[in-house]
């Protein structure tokens, strides 16, 4: 491409004048100069609002994922490409600097963005025999803990071998995964659950799809080989899920990921793969997403188990999770598979265990078992409904089983050093098999009352009462049932969710419900884990209560006092303590933090400083704040230094010269002007002519003394009067600078003591409007003026802007309004700007202050009021 | 009002290239789509583009592949890369090999419209001064003064 600049010199010396100069060559330089202006504008624009996106972010109060941190990085690292791109246009060779000190910011975000998951093992499988608890990297702490507890504490567990992290990273680089992984999480909108359930559906057919890397299907079935010789034909195998990240800081993924029970020989590579797709299961997408991990960090392990022969199932707690000082252990049971508590499907029989030894059951209830999960003889599971009485109504477990499995519990307990979550299962023989252990959480909160539920709270508002708390807490919200899929589509936010089974499957609506009620299922089970993660009021197994709670009707939910009362209760709301962020401390968050302290913070806040040079930039906020300064110096002065006489600035006339100077940009201006002068009737600048509305509209009452000329001698008077403008002086100090085009305006002005910046792009493209505004109020170390910033940065807030102030910088912004909205935020700037004039006088007496305030409230009150009646809004 | 302007949509998922030419030309756009780098430069060779709007992980010719290869074709051709793919290395890339920017979907319609006729008004610029030049350099070597 031709260099066009190179070739400027030649009919654009800086020494001659240009008349003789073709004007429209000319016309056409300036054009595009304004061009790469206008792009880096809306650049320093998209970069701010990035910057406080990152910042909204980082309050904790939303989930976020890595897709949203990318996006952010990358777009806050493209725009200020953009600005010094451009700055280097306007400006070629002066600006080098900024490159390599962009360079090495973008290193560091880079770096920091990076930071991968490496195996430091490359064995595809490896047998449970082999595994211990250091493991947790290699094959995920579900099977990590599993080999501990065969390994090292011999306690009976089933036989097997997992597929490796290794395995995965290898399943996912063999079908180029996970960009294409990663793509379809940034494209799609996290907060919509269809959308959710449309990524969902995508990545599981895309992984579903992927063709097994022949070296990992050949390692899988020798090793299925090995594992099954001793055993003669017909094992099969339990697959489950061992995912990285499970079980890390209270995050138990519960019941999330996919486990296939009673698979054969020729299934496996087909369950391996449906298991790394339930890593995209609805469930654990928004589990991520609530709780901050990052999507990569992730490796689907997969356990490959032999399947017991199991009579009775559960879980056993060692602790109760809802009480730090109840020490007794809980254990729920059914007949079958475990799958029958975890699931929520059946109210398992209950027992508690006195630790101390001798150890004793001092709770024992034995509950109408419906249903039982066996395994089909060829494949499969099949829920079965239980028809004989005897069977239904017999304990799944006997006292001495209860009592052995109790011991195990504390020895769990005493090797881990913390409270277990134990999953378990008995075979034809009576002997117990565990499944499964991992740290038990434990709530801060006070247990809910073990009393008969006769005596839970009283009142005539009880709709219902009973059932198990799964979760303790106080929710409102109108019942929402849900039976299908369907349902959870049009599923409420903050509704409280009604359904029959504590399915985990329902989990993906735990970020959205206010609160849980199920008519079957144990505080043991799945659900009743995540719930607790998420802090959500969680009642369940309530009797009858699908028959007795209408949807629609409005509850208030206490979960810990297992009631369900009518209407909103007040009392028990204000008695709930509020919810700890999830957000904040996880791995997505502090990722953010970390690129954030590189992105966001301010360090050059004064252009008069030595210090503010491209040096000195260690943010990509410093660099924005560097070129913008510098790209308003020169387009300012590139029509002045070369002589141009139509873009070099015109001195405003209205009544008289004011000391105002304007720069046509671009189409500032209704007609072209040769002149000195350019008259107020002659500018056709949308933001400037607001500007001036707001400065003109109403009279200055002061300071002191107003020799009754009127407003055009107080402005002229305070620009120019020397004894009015005290202070620093420099060419630039006594005059007020506007660059202008037809939808643009950037005002300079140095009134005395202070200094501000106006700049504001105001069109019919509502999302790119924007003004900023920013007020630099002399001494720092004068209290009054101080004060004087936080007064305007109060007005300001109140009418909708943002507002920051630093020292004795005020920063204020507002973006995204339709024009006539931010026409009137200008107006406001012009009347605060000859408004505020001096009252850092009156700083230090309050009823000054509220007299201004009030005065000021009302005025700008009466400009929006006036503007909104013409355009004919309400 | 309608836009004087071509425009071509380069994506592989035909899903969204279909959305996004229908919403396109509901706004008056004259837009054509492809669904590859390969189409696309075929597509040009026969009816030029003022603006280009690209998609960066396709199968065949990658997006970064493709603006190389319009960029050494018609320099004047104004490049967007619209991606699902936020690479601070991929963008960086992208816009040192002259991209005029590089958005991230889901993008709001109207904002990338706005980018569209941003990066037409640079086209026309420097169309204008190319001609200017060529003007220039003409009179200064024919001999009369």
């Amino acid at each position: 491409m031709i260099n066009f600049r190179q070739i400027i010199h030649k009919f654009f010396p800086k020494q001659e004048t240009v008349d003789t100069v073709d004007v429209d060559n000319l016309r056409l330089v300036f054009r595009e100069r304004y061009a790469y202006f206008k792009q880096l504008i809306s650049a320093n624009n998209k970069a701010l609002e990035i910057m406080a996106e990152i910042e909204g972010a980082l309050q904790g109060n939303r989930p976020f994922g890595m897709a949203f941190v990318r996006a952010c990085v990358t777009s806050a690292s493209v725009s200020v490409f953009q600005m010094v791109d451009n700055l280097q246009r306007l400006a070629p060779e002066k600006y080098d600097a900024l490159t390599p000190r962009f360079n090495a910011i973008s290193q560091q975000i880079n770096a920091m963005m990076g930071r991968e998951r490496k195996a430091l093992d490359e064995r595809l499988v490896i047998v449970l025999d082999d595994i211990d608890k250091d493991m947790v990297d290699l094959v995920g702490s579900k099977m990590a803990n599993l080999g501990e507890m065969k390994n090292r504490l011999g306690l009976r567990v089933p036989s097997g071998f997992v597929i490796t992290a290794f395995a995965y990273d290898r399943f996912l680089a063999h079908n180029d995964l996970k960009a294409e992984i990663d793509r379809l999480m940034q494209s799609a909108d996290l907060d919509d659950i269809e959308n959710l359930y449309r990524l969902h559906a995508r990545l599981d057919k895309l992984i579903v799809q992927s063709e097994m890397p022949p070296d990992l299907a050949t390692a899988i079935r020798d090793a299925w080989d090995v594992m099954a010789a001793p055993h003669g034909p017909g094992l099969t195998a339990a697959m489950r899920s061992s995912a990285l990240g499970e079980d890390e800081k209270g995050s138990s993924f519960a019941g999330l990921h996919r486990s296939e029970l009673n698979v054969s020989g020729d299934y496996l590579l087909n369950a391996y793969k449906q298991i790394v797709a339930s890593k995209y299961s609805l469930p654990a997408i928004t589990y991520r997403l609530n709780k901050g991990f990052r999507d990569e960090d992730i490796a689907m392990c997969v356990g490959c188990l032999a399947m017991l022969d199991t009579v009775a199932g559960g879980v056993m707690y060692s602790r109760n999770p809802f009480d730090l000082n109840d020490r007794n252990i809980v254990i729920n049971s059914a007949w079958g598979l475990p799958k029958a508590v975890v699931d929520g499907s059946v109210d398992g029989d209950l027992f508690v265990v006195d630790r101390h030894r001798p150890q004793r059951i001092v709770q024992r209830e034995i509950r109408p078992k419906e249903r039982r999960f066996t395994c089909y003889p060829e494949e499969g599971v099949c829920r079965l409904d239980i028809m004989d009485d005897a069977l239904r109504h017999r304990a799944s477990l006997e006292d001495a089983q209860a009592l052995a499995l109790a011991a195990t519990a504390v020895q769990l307990e005493d090797h881990y050093g913390a409270p277990q979550d134990i999953e378990w299962a008995t075979d034809q023989q009576g002997e117990i098999c565990i499944l499964q252990c991992r740290p038990l959480l434990q709530m801060p909160s006070r247990a809910p009352s073990s009393d008969s539920p006769l005596n839970l709270v009283q009142g005539d508002s009880v709709l219902l009462a009973g059932g198990i708390t799964a979760c303790p807490g106080i929710a409102v919200g109108p019942i929402h049932r849900v039976d299908s899929g369907l349902d959870m589509l049009a599923f409420p936010q903050g509704a409280i969710l009604l359904t029959r089974e504590a399915h985990p499957r329902w989990a993906s609506l735990l970020t959205r419900a206010a609160g849980v009620i199920t008519a079957h299922g144990s505080f043991t089970g799945h659900l009743a884990n995540v719930a607790r993660e998420f802090e959500l009021p969680a009642l369940f197994g309530v009797p009858d209560v699908l028959e007795n709670l209408q949807p629609g009707t409005l509850i208030t939910l206490d979960a810990g006092n297992r009631a369900i009362h009518a209407g909103r209760i007040e009392v028990l709301l204000a008695s709930s303590p509020p919810k700890t962020s999830l957000m904040v401390g996880s791995p997505v968050y502090e990722t953010l933090a970390q690129v954030g302290r590189l992105i966001v913070p301010l360090n050059l806040l004064d252009p008069d400083d030595a210090e503010f040079a491209p040096a000195n930039c260690r943010t990509l906020h410093d660099i924005t704040r560097f070129i913008h300064e510098k790209s308003v110096h020169e387009m300012f002065h590139f029509g002045r230094d070369h002589h141009f006489n139509e873009r070099s600035s015109k001195q405003l006339y209205f009544h008289a010269p004011m000391q105002w100077w304007i720069l046509n940009l671009d189409d500032g201006f209704k007609e072209e002007v040769r002149g000195k002068y350019i008259r107020l009737d002659n500018i056709a600048s949308i933001p400037m002519l607001a500007f001036w509305d707001g400065f003109a509209a109403i009279p200055w009452d002061g300071p002191p003394a107003l020799d009754g000329k009127g407003l055009m001698a107080v402005m002229f008077q305070s620009t120019a009067n020397p004894a009015l403008t005290p202070g620093v002086r420099s060419r630039y100090a006594d005059r007020n600078y506007f660059m202008i085009s037809k939808h643009y305006c950037n005002l300079n002005s140095r009134l005395g003591y202070h200094f501000s910046t106006l700049e504001a792009l105001v069109s019919d493209r509502t999302p790119e409007n924007y003004i900023g505004f920013q007020f630099k109020g002399g001494a720092a170390d004068d209290r009054r003026r101080i004060n004087r910033i936080q007064f305007i940065a109060e007005l300001l807030e109140e009418t909708n802007f943002r507002a920051s102030v630093k020292e004795d910088n005020l920063i204020a912004r507002i973006e995204g309004f339709e024009k006539a909205y931010m026409l009137d935020r200008i107006k406001i700037l012009g009347y605060l700007t000859l408004h505020t004039r001096q009252l850092d006088m009156i700083m230090t007496n309050r009823s000054m202050v509220d007299f201004y305030r009030s005065k000021m409230q009302k005025d700008i009150r009466s400009l929006t009021d006036a503007s909104s009646k013409e355009s004919g809004a309400p | 009002m309608s836009e004087p302007m071509t425009v071509l949509f380069v994506d592989d998922e035909p899903d969204f290239l279909q959305t996004l030419l229908k919403r396109m030309r509901k706004r008056s756009v004259n837009a054509s789509g492809v669904g590859s780098g390969e189409e696309a430069l075929v597509h040009l060779a026969q009816s030029p583009a003022d603006v280009v709007v690209l998609d960066v992980r396709m199968p065949g010719m990658g997006g970064i592949e493709t603006l190389r290869a319009i960029k050494k074709k018609t320099p004047l051709t104004e490049v967007v890369m619209l991606t699902g793919h936020a690479s601070l290395e991929v963008a960086r890339e992208g816009m040192e090999n002259g991209a005029f920017d590089y958005l991230m979907k889901p993008v709001d319609i109207d904002d990338l419209l706005y980018k569209i006729q941003d990066a037409f008004h640079k086209k026309t610029i420097q169309e204008a001064k190319i001609k200017t030049l060529n003007m220039m350099l003409k009179s200064e070597s024919s001999p009369t003064g």
